[in-house]
């Protein structure tokens, strides 16, 4: 059984790792301002959100391999950078604008 | 803890939580999508506030602190701390399919993971939040909108997030 603070451990270390790939890997610190309507994908946001969503899917089914999930945490907060910089605009397409689709339907 | 008086104060911790996050993350400010501003447009017609209404309609098209709320409450009963985490991420992927950048929904739901494993330690159960946010969201979306809506525009106006229209 994994302790409660191994766990809160793995979360924060995969916040940690994403953010510093992220910003390695040249991702914004955080989106346009004003921020709460920004649609940029910085380090600050999605990307630890990503990685510890990751986690907590495995987390979640009891799957933690080595180091008690830590290498998994690593593991999450290194590819979760890559999947919001190359793979994001592939999972989450721009929504469409209003008009271009009024037009369309004309 | 007493199970009443635990879900009267998870009401209210839950109402607290979701109305405070959706108006800071400018819920009444604009409509997200096309049927918020109609949903928005509608209430102040019935002699609601438009900021209120653009809250509901934005609370109505996307998942947002609201939905966070309580998917955050139902997955850490199911899943423990693990299912909050879990919950926010899902969250996070329902807002980008409903058009939101998702501000609102994940941090709400994260908050409110952090906030019942806190409560926890002094006789909480994840259940009293679900009945609690049951309750807080039916006293937004299901008495009286005109009431709940000009409650909701004064805390907007409160917040600096009223719409500059």
């Amino acid at each position: 059984m994994i302790g409660d603070w191994t766990i809160i451990l793995s979360y924060l270390i995969s916040i940690i790792v994403s953010f510093v790939v992220a910003l390695i890997i040249k991702l914004p610190l955080t989106g346009e301002k004003p921020i709460r309507f920004s649609w940029v994908n910085s380090a600050t946001f999605p990307t630890p959100i990503i990685a510890i969503g990751l986690l907590a899917l495995c987390f979640s089914i009891n799957f933690y391999w080595i180091m008690n999930g830590l290498a998994l945490a690593i593991i999450f907060g290194v590819i979760s950078p890559f999947i919001v910089k190359y793979l994001f605009d592939y999972i989450f397409p721009e929504p469409p604008v209003l008009d271009e689709l009024s037009k369309e339907s004309d | 803890m007493n199970e009443i008086l635990g879900i009267i104060l998870a009401t209210v911790v839950c109402w607290l939580n979701f109305i405070l996050i959706d108006t800071y993350f400018g819920l009444p400010e604009q409509p997200g999508v096309k049927g918020a501003e109609i949903i928005g447009k509608s209430i102040e017609k019935r002699g609601g506030d438009l900021a209120g209404g653009f809250f509901q309609g934005n609370i109505l098209c996307s998942p947002d602190a609201s939905a966070g709320t309580l998917m955050a409450s139902i997955a850490v009963m199911l899943l423990g701390f693990n299912g909050g985490i879990l919950a926010t991420f899902f969250i996070y992927i329902g807002n980008r399919l409903c058009a939101d950048p998702g501000y609102a929904g994940t941090i709400g739901a994260i908050s409110t993971t952090i906030i019942i494993t806190i409560l926890s330690f002094i006789g909480f159960t994840p259940i009293m939040f679900v009945v609690g946010m049951v309750i807080a969201i039916t006293t937004i979306q299901g008495i009286y909108h005109p009431y709940s809506t000009k409650l909701l525009g004064k805390i907007a106006k409160r917040l600096g997030r009223y719409p500059k229209l």
